[in-house]
């Protein structure tokens, strides 16, 4: 599913990514973990090709980091659905009409936006908050909405950057649960956290980063 | 697809309500552009007129000798009539002349002298379909090859300044044209650019989301075909409320072309896709 081959990258002489060999496969649900600035955003973002590595390639979904053009990129991407710790939500639109965006990219019909967006809500609990506007929502239910954004178009990868990161411990728990069962329908996750107490009694896989470098998975 | 087209379709037009201040901006820019370069237009097309109504003003006229015998002139006419460079001649004997010695100067020369000195002419109109100078200039070298030619008025070469003239402010309307025609291409493009800069996170949810470029183009395309159409609507109106009022006001007849509304909307249009399109590739990185 997703393979990382001796990738290197560096954003300054100090910053960046070394050496990286990593393999993740079907339907794994894994904990990319380390401190601020270990290049745990940098790696999701070389998954959705928003960073392509210097040195070193990445096989994600059949696509290869060398091979895919730029503008061929958007076909990988709709096959992940991303998370992120500050939800990217459009304020000028519904929680339905976020969630449907993705459909639209993908030039679903009324019918297929309609009863996906229907299913993502009750899967994130937010069918009473379906008209509402993001600024109207708390923080747990803000990140909600973009997981039901994420899963809706059935991706076959998730990547959460961080998305218990702004959350209060209920919240954040509650986040872990919608997205361990979406895994068990068989969707791939990744997800990005320093909260090792959230992911501490958790029998999942853990990547663990340091200063660019994999120290253990 | 169809649903695909009219999301895309109503998300330019959502995009265009949404950002009113820079919409509004974006139109008026255009409306003061297309109005200039409507008004340009219409001088640059009445500016062919202008050179026909010189043309139509152009006489010459031959002063024949006092001893000229009447059959050698009225043959002399004739033959000028033939000539298809010539529209038409007109015959002013000396009564004539001196009538318009008197409606000019204010004097009878007859009661003045005792006698009438002004000599036998003919006005000579030359036609403006067949127009040209080296014809007129061969015609006159030719007339004054007649022994009973005295001398010929010949204000040719006037017109023929104010021609150059005329072509020398049509290539610095041209000139000026262009410079619009940039302005409004930078303006539009830097509309669309902080349009763009305003909905970055826009953006950048639909590239996450796997939006082809196609997809994130097609509401700023709309969104700029809008401003294009509405800033030019006006501005036709303007312009073509202008020209009847100038029109009346000074009695005078400025042709407006028929298809004047096709080619203020459509060149709009064209500008404001090219422009936004560049300024688009830059913001996408393309």
């Amino acid at each position: 599913m997703v393979e990382f081959k001796n990738i290197s990258f560096s954003y300054s002489k100090e910053s960046g990514i070394y050496d990286i060999d990593l393999k993740i496969k079907d339907s794994e649900f894994c904990f990319l973990v380390g401190p601020t600035g270990s290049g745990k955003s940098s790696l999701l973002k070389m998954i959705y090709f928003d960073i392509i590595p210097l040195k070193g390639e990445i096989d994600v979904l059949g696509f290869n980091s060398k091979k895919t053009k730029k503008n061929k990129i958007h076909k990988l991407r709709k096959k992940i659905g991303v998370i992120f710790q500050d939800y990217k939500l459009l304020k000028q639109r519904t929680v339905y009409e976020n969630i449907a965006l993705p459909l639209h990219i993908n030039g679903a019909g009324r019918k297929m936006i309609r009863d996906n967006v229907e299913e993502a809500l009750e899967l994130t609990d937010l069918l009473d908050c379906k008209y509402k506007y993001p600024d109207q929502l708390s923080g747990g239910e803000q990140q909600r909405v973009c997981i039901a954004r994420a899963i809706v178009k059935n991706p076959n990868l998730i990547l959460a950057d961080e998305p218990t990161g702004n959350l209060d411990p209920a919240a954040a728990h509650k986040i872990l649960k919608i997205l361990e069962q979406i895994n068990k329908e068989g969707t791939s996750i990744i997800m990005a956290t320093h909260n090792y107490k959230l992911i501490s009694d958790r029998d999942y896989r853990i990547i663990e980063l340091k200063d660019g470098s994999l120290v253990s998975s | 697809m169809i649903d695909q087209f009219a999301f895309l379709i109503s998300e330019g037009f959502k995009s265009f309500y949404r950002n009113k201040l820079a919409s509004f901006l974006c139109v008026i820019t255009i409306f003061i552009n297309f109005s200039i370069l409507g008004s340009l237009f219409v001088v640059g097309y009445n500016t062919s007129s202008l050179v026909d109504f010189f043309r139509s003003k152009y006489t010459f006229e031959i002063f024949l000798v006092n001893e000229v015998k009447q059959d050698d002139y009225l043959n002399f006419i004739d033959q000028l009539s033939k000539n298809k460079i010539i529209a038409n001649t007109e015959l002013i004997d000396k009564e004539k002349s001196a009538a318009i010695f008197k409606e000019e100067f204010g004097e009878d020369v007859v009661e003045m002298l005792g006698y009438n000195p002004l000599p036998l002419s003919i006005k000579v109109f030359i036609s403006e379909e067949s127009f040209e100078f080296d014809k007129v200039d061969q015609l006159i070298e030719l007339i004054n090859t007649y022994n009973f030619v005295d001398e010929i008025e010949y204000r040719g070469r006037y017109i023929d300044d104010i021609e150059d003239r005329i072509n020398l402010a049509i290539f610095l309307f041209l000139v000026f044209v262009i410079a619009i025609i940039f302005l409004s291409y930078q303006i539009i493009s830097n509309t669309i650019n902080l349009s763009m800069t305003n909905r970055k996170d826009f953006i950048d949810i639909l590239k996450y989301n796997g939006a082809s470029g196609m997809f994130i183009k097609v509401p700023f395309y709309i969104e700029s075909i809008l401003c294009s159409v509405f800033g030019s609507i006006f501005s036709f109106l303007f312009v073509k409320y202008f020209f009847i009022s100038f029109n009346s006001y000074f009695g005078v007849n400025v042709k407006l072309d028929d298809y004047l509304w096709l080619w203020i909307i459509g060149f709009s249009i064209f500008i404001g896709l090219y422009s936004s399109n560049q300024s688009m590739r830059r913001n996408l990185n393309e």
